[in-house]
């Protein structure tokens, strides 16, 4: 299956695999070998961070998870997994800790989900799956609305603009599609790369689609008319495993898997931050912003830790270990300081960190 | 947003059909504030709410009591009401979110326009122009019609005859009397068929200036531009005419005040017209001078820069377009259908016009694919170039080929969550605006398991227009991958980094000067 369990697909992707390096001498961008300090965990962890503990384990999916995605609303929590189905789970804000409930199962799916995002207004979801279709959910009845076809291949991420009026996916078969979510339609085929699109997301207000892939091109690309706005390449162009746009939509963060974070700036076509320490040369693990609580950046990584830098400094402040296998997805709630994060088949399960000392009792 | 971006050498009018809207007979079509939505009213009194990004339906207005052709279309300020006109001599308001009638009023004639005043979020004034009489004001709260003055002086009683135009060949006819809100909407822009402009303060029903159009031709039509600073007149001598706006934009009568009291003239026409050369100054005037057509609705573009308009000759589809300094830069034409609206997108490069068969044709930029937005190193040509190689090219270890310095300080604070100020809002503005209808997705039926057939949009493939290249592939089912070639061939790479690797021609070409050279003939 082509999820997001990179390593068990055939491998055509040797020519980025070629020459597994070990960390010491991975892949690092000669840029920053200036900055880049010997990240590990006795860096001593910034005074007026409050480390986030591990506050809850849900389990129920009975393959690896492949993405994870809280409802702007603040109130759901949805995974997906290779396991076909997608979940939702709902936050309970009474008590002294906010907990989650589990609430519905998706089934339709046949075969593997690799992603999913929610609506604005919080009431529909849409997946992105292994047998080419992406669906459109109910979520209060947990029932399939729709489905949409024309990928030829794995449909790997999807997304709804801020409107959700329109949801754009990224395939295995290269291509970005834009989808008008009242009919189902295909409204736009972008070709966009020349190999897998890895990750897919919109801008604030919903003008502008970026899009990545192993083919080591981020993408920028005009919502309405479809046509490729900006190509952001560097000298060495890594497969790009994650893209998505900061909070104002100037700047994206993007995934590479040199085991690399960076944070370009769309209009100088430069990037501005790098985040490492982290591993992350397989898979395709999705990355966050932190804002509730200062600026940070989350992501997962495939030594089982969830990793979280500071925004400005790139300092690594703190490492998450709990899960048992590769942390393949990441996201911060929208007003809580929660991050939840989902790992691979050894795991299956998705846990919760909150900042315990930030709650009142 | 797209700002940094976009390439602004692009010339920013539409020159090709790049689809057309079809549900029903649509008659007039008017965008919201930022051409999200494009309302249409039909000629079966219905309402059609098209989603402008995804060309489908997203609310329909349906009234069963009336089924009279609605004669003109206006959105409120930001998009939460929709005034339509019909022939049935009525008024309708409309809530856009929920689709219920707010209201509805009969007047004593078909209003042919009705426009909401743009100064109030949840405006209850309206102006009417009826077919054969002054324009009023209508209260669509109490229905109470107040008609406004349509020469200057008054007949008496604040109530103005009959707009009666004398056309050149002695035919008397009724025809609309033009008007328009300013900006504000504290003042209403009367044209009338002497063709004399007259600035009425609606409160106070009185004539506060009066500006004559040299000619003395019946006006047509009347808008304002977008922001307020330009008002296009359309008169029957067959001329545009764009004013600049000297007053104020808000505060407008206060300064009519101003100027009335400083300017020494005694009461009367010749006080009014003093005011009024203060308040309107004659910018341009557009014709076409070889067919000498009537113009049909014509419009300002978004920003002011453009105006458009369209020929009022049955049997063809022109649309002009000249920028504001007067020159003519385009000529649109459409299939050979007569034009009854037209409309400029609030923001992008694209006119909608209404065709009197009932289809709303979208008009766009012809798009030719930029090829340095796939590839940043690849640089376009216009012709042949003589590249000229580096001293060091093809050395095995040139000396530019070591690690660049790194330029780039990663301390820099970045902010990742500040956004800029909507260039759109304007200071005042305090309710949330309209920009789009929920999409609920329509429930697929449970053994339609195909693709979703039957759209309302279709693309065109006339002779008039040619289709956006990467649309049409796209939709054929095959993307095409040219973006894939200038990458992996590394063409025209005249970066220092990159190197260059010489092509079969290349190493040709070389091997044929070593020949010359050898022989002797080299330059």
């Amino acid at each position: 299956s082509g999820e997001r369990n990179l390593s068990s697909q055939p491998n055509t992707r040797s020519l980025h695999h070629q020459n597994p390096k070990p960390l010491q001498n991975s892949y690092i961008h000669p840029f920053q070998s200036q900055n880049q300090t010997k990240m590990s965990t006795t860096d001593p962890i910034e005074e007026s961070f409050t480390p986030y503990t591990q506050s809850q384990t849900l389990t129920g999916h009975r393959r690896a998870i492949s993405s994870l995605k809280f409802s702007s609303n603040g109130r759901l929590l949805a995974s997906c997994s290779a396991d076909k189905t997608l979940r939702t789970y709902f936050l309970s804000s009474s008590g002294s800790s906010p907990s989650l409930t589990p609430l519905q199962e998706f089934v339709g799916h046949d075969q593997g989900v690799s992603d999913l995002a929610f609506s604005s207004d919080s009431r529909f979801l849409v997946s992105a799956s292994d047998d080419k279709t992406l669906r459109i959910w109910d979520i209060p009845t947990g029932s399939p609305v729709k489905t949409l076809h024309g990928h030829t291949n794995y449909v790997f991420c999807a997304n709804f603009n801020p409107q959700s009026n329109m949801i754009v996916s990224g395939s295995f078969d290269e291509t970005v599609r834009i989808w008008d979510v009242k009919t189902g339609k295909c409204l736009k085929v972008l070709p966009a790369h020349s190999d897998p699109v890895t990750a897919v997301d919109f801008n604030r207000d919903g003008s502008l689609i970026v899009s990545s892939s192993y083919d080591g091109l981020c993408r920028i690309w005009d919502s309405g008319t479809g046509h490729c706005m900006k190509t952001l390449i560097d000298d060495e162009n890594p497969p790009v495993s994650f893209v998505k746009f900061a909070p104002n939509g100037k700047f994206i963060l993007v995934g590479t898997l040199d085991n690399t974070l960076r944070l370009w700036n769309i209009s100088t076509g430069k990037f501005i931050k790098t985040y490492t320490g982290h591993v992350n040369s397989k898979y395709c693990i999705s990355a966050t912003f932190s804002i509730t609580n200062g600026k940070y950046i989350v992501s997962g990584s495939e030594d089982n830790c969830v990793y979280l830098w500071e925004l400005q400094s790139r300092k690594l402040v703190q490492k998450l270990e709990g899960h048992s296998d590769n942390v393949i997805s990441v996201a911060c709630h929208p007003t809580e300081n929660m991050i939840a994060s989902g790992a691979l088949g050894n795991d299956k399960s998705v846990r919760i960190w909150t900042q315990q000392n930030m709650k009142s009792d | 947003m797209n700002a940094p971006i976009i390439d602004p050498l692009q010339g920013d009018f539409p020159e090709v059909i790049e689809e057309y809207l079809e549900h029903g007979v649509m008659k007039c079509i008017a965008f919201n504030r930022r051409g999200t939505l494009l309302a249409a009213g039909c000629s079966d009194g219905c309402c059609i709410i098209w989603d402008f990004e995804t060309r489908g339906i997203a609310k329909e207005l349906r009234d069963k009591d009336c089924g009279a052709a609605i004669t003109s279309i206006c959105w409120s300020k930001y998009g939460h009401r929709i005034l339509v006109s019909a022939a049935d001599k009525s008024l309708m308001l409309w809530d856009v979110l929920s689709g219920e009638k707010i209201t509805r009023v009969t007047l004593q004639q078909t209003p042919l326009q009705a426009r909401l005043n743009p100064g109030s979020t949840a405006p209850s004034l309206c102006l009417a122009c009826p077919l054969s009489s002054a324009p009023m004001i209508v209260d669509l709260n109490t229905g109470s019609t107040t008609m406004l003055p349509v020469f200057f002086p008054d007949m008496g009683n604040g109530v103005a005859p009959s707009s009666r135009n004398k056309f050149s060949d002695g035919n008397t006819s009724f025809t609309p009397t033009a008007a328009c809100f300013n900006k504000y909407g504290d003042l209403v822009y009367v044209g009338n068929s002497k063709g004399e402009i007259l600035l009425i303060d609606h409160k106070r029903i009185q004539v506060c200036a009066m500006v004559p159009i040299s000619g003395g031709a019946v006006i047509k039509n009347m808008v304002f531009s977008r922001n307020g600073q330009y008002l296009l007149t359309n008169s029957n001598d067959r001329t545009i005419r764009i004013y600049e706006n000297l007053l104020p934009l808000k505060d407008g009568v206060k300064a009519l005040d101003d100027l009335n009291k400083n300017i020494d003239e005694v009461d009367g026409v010749e006080k009014i017209k003093a005011v009024g050369s203060k308040c309107l100054a004659l910018f341009r005037e557009f014709q076409d001078s070889i067919t000498k057509m009537h113009w049909k609705a014509p419009c300002f573009s978004g920003d002011g820069e453009w105006v458009i308009g369209g020929s009022a000759s049955k049997g063809e589809h022109k649309i002009y377009i000249w920028d504001r300094a007067g020159h003519l830069v385009k000529i649109l034409e459409g299939p050979k259908e007569a034009l009854i609206d037209l409309a400029w997108h609030p923001v992008h490069p694209i006119v909608v016009s209404v065709s009197l068969t009932g289809l709303v044709y979208i008009w766009a930029k012809d798009y030719t694919e930029n090829w340095s937005a796939f590839a940043p190193d690849f640089k376009e040509l216009e012709e042949n170039e003589e590249y000229v190689e580096r001293e060091d090219e093809f050395d095995l270890m040139p000396e530019t080929e070591k690690v660049k310095e790194s330029d780039i300080n990663e301390d820099e604070e970045v902010d990742i969550v500040t956004v800029e100020k909507d260039t759109f809002s304007d200071s005042d503005m305090s309710q949330e605006e309209l920009c789009f209808l929920p999409a609920i997705p329509c429930p697929d039926v449970r053994e339609q398991q195909d693709k979703c057939v039957g759209s309302s949009s279709k693309l065109i493939d006339s002779n008039h227009s040619e289709s956006p290249l990467s649309e049409e592939a796209g939709l054929n089912g095959k993307a095409t991958n040219n973006a894939a070639s200038p990458l992996e061939e590394d063409t025209g790479g005249t970066r220092l980094k990159r190197k260059r690797k010489p092509s079969e021609k290349g190493l040709e070409l070389q091997a044929e000067k070593r020949l010359e050279e050898y022989k002797g003939t080299g330059e």
